[in-house]
């Protein structure tokens, strides 16, 4: 035992540093602040400085790690918990502006309206008793397109050689095509309320 | 009507969407290129600021006629086209030798400028060290020591010029094992003789080793580059543009935790606040007589209870069909 305690004595490093101004920190960047004045540098000992003041900093960052931080073992080795930064850098770009809300959206909101919750993409047919997909193909939104026999609506059949097969997906078509119009006009509007003060487009500043 | 790129396919589009500006922000890419007239040194400087700051970096091979401090529309430019907001461009002259222009964008704008010439003498690149080299694109440790970066705005303003280009990505955990090496920014104080000192910039990689403490014992290594900075030229940022880079987004601030603290020894000390304690409830000791008990509450539970209690009258196992009504009321 005493001869295993003998080895041991010469390993005793020192880990602690003093310095006359303690060092600042800030973990969140890895960084520390030293603000005590370099002994002087002559060309002859400024390496040895350099060195040995980095070595102090470098161990004081370790140990205010190891010390002040939550460390979490994991089986792929030991994570620091590092805090939020404090020393606050420039963006790289500006903070993202919020979505312009759409028409509907702005009714909506008036009106109290609450989004519709998303129920699926199937729907249960009755008739048949199967679950099909509300849209696409074989979509529930095609109603009678697709029936080998169909009723002439007087109302909707406007010109007489227009071909009642043809009425609903012609009525279908227009709706998606209302659809489209409302979402450029939304995107439109957005895009003038949002340009003001964002950056210009691409094309525009090539030099 | 402003002119907008859109996306073709699925891959350009994502590409697009992850230069979009985001509420946390991705690491910053820096961009390395050279003018028509480099020297061997910054070459050399370049190449290894490259190597520290990979993967996050790109670098240009060709030569660029370009003067940032004349017109920096050029690398603004390749800012955009490299989705780059930080750059070092190198350069060689008589006037300005072994010049490293370190540039910042906010929104491929430029923000700030700053000129540092390398001492050409007592520049060392990384391969004349001869050891082991850090891990690629791992997240330094930075020092800075000496007064004048507290006391000189313009070295206060190196500091975090230096900060920002070598931080690296900001991340919430680190993985011990990864603080391989520090970068240790040092200037001496300005005096009469020399009122704007050189900044060494060092490199070393850490050893750690047992010291017989909790604690290990921090050796250093340099592991190179070494360079010498002479500030030149500075372009200070423009107010507006700088005041835009500094916008918090909302929700990202730090939320203070309530009454938890951290002293100066780095002990977390939490405060807790204890309702005032109902007597009412205290328990005294136990008495079948005083004790509360439920209509439907079978004979067995009753045994159970009395097992517990240790001074009840040996009389009482002799009757244990007390009634529970009787013992509730």
């Amino acid at each position: 035992m005493a001869t295993a305690m003998d080895v041991d004595e010469p390993q005793k490093r020192s880990v602690t540093v003093t310095k006359p101004i303690p060092l600042t920190f800030d973990l969140g960047h890895l960084a520390a602040f030293d603000a005590n004045p370099l002994p002087p540098l002559t060309p002859q000992s400024l390496e040895e400085t350099l060195h040995s003041t980095a070595r102090d900093a470098a161990q004081l960052i370790i140990n205010q790690i190891l010390t002040t931080v939550e460390l979490k073992s994991t089986q792929d080795g030991v994570y620091a918990t590092l805090p939020d930064p404090i020393t606050q850098l420039p963006r790289e770009k500006p903070v993202p502006k919020p979505k312009e809300p759409t028409k509907w959206e702005q009714f909506a909101k008036k009106k109290g309206i609450a989004a519709k919750a998303k129920d699926g993409k199937l729907v249960y047919d009755e008739a048949t008793g199967e679950w099909v997909s509300k849209w696409g193909y074989k979509g529930a939104n095609k109603g009678v397109e697709d029936d080998w026999l169909v009723e002439v609506d007087e109302r909707k059949q406007q010109d007489v050689n227009d071909n009642p097969r043809n009425l609903s997906r012609a009525e279908r078509l227009e709706r998606i095509r209302k659809n489209e119009r409302q979402q450029k006009k939304n995107e439109k509007k957005a895009e003038l309320g949002g340009a003001s003060s964002s950056a210009s487009g691409y094309k525009n500043r090539r030099r | 009507m402003l002119q907008t790129v859109k996306p073709k396919n699925a891959r350009s589009k994502r590409v697009l969407e992850a230069r979009e500006p985001k509420l946390v922000e991705n690491e910053k890419t820096t961009l390395f290129l050279r003018g028509t007239s480099a020297s061997k040194i910054v070459q050399d400087a370049i190449g290894d600021l490259h190597a520290l700051k990979k993967p996050n970096a790109v670098k240009f091979q060709k030569k660029n006629a370009v003067h940032p401090f004349e017109d920096a529309s050029a690398l603004e430019f390749f800012s955009r086209k490299n989705d780059a907001s930080l750059m070092v461009f190198a350069s060689d002259s008589k006037k300005r030798p072994h010049n490293l222009t370190f540039v910042r964008f906010f929104d491929y704008q430029m923000l700030d400028m700053v000129e540092l010439g390398i001492d050409g003498e007592t520049f060392r690149k990384m391969s004349d060290f001869k050891n082991a080299k850090a891990g690629v694109g791992l997240k330094p440790m930075i020092s800075f020591s000496g007064s004048i970066f507290e006391n000189n705005p313009t070295y206060a303003q190196m500091k975090l010029l230096f900060l920002d280009f070598f931080h690296g990505n900001t991340v919430s955990e680190v993985d011990v094992e990864s603080l391989q090496y520090m970068i240790s920014i040092s200037a001496a104080d300005a005096t009469d003789e020399n009122p704007n000192p050189k900044i060494h910039f060092r490199t070393y990689m850490l050893k750690t080793m047992r010291s017989g403490h909790k604690l290990p014992r921090v050796e250093l290594e340099e592991m190179g580059p070494r360079m010498d900075f002479k500030i030149g030229r500075i372009q200070e940022a423009n107010p507006d543009l700088m005041k835009g880079a500094m916008q918090k987004a909302k929700g990202q601030e730090m939320r203070t935790k309530k009454n938890i603290s951290i002293d100066p020894m780095g002990d977390k000390i939490g405060k807790i606040h204890v309702d005032r304690q109902d007597l009412g409830k205290l328990q005294t000791r136990k008495m079948k007589g005083l004790k509360k008990r439920s209509r439907g509450e079978s004979d067995d539970g009753d045994n159970d209870i009395e097992m517990e209690d240790e001074d009840v009258d040996m009389g009482d196992d002799a009757l244990p069909a007390v009634s529970p009504k009787r013992a509730k009321v």
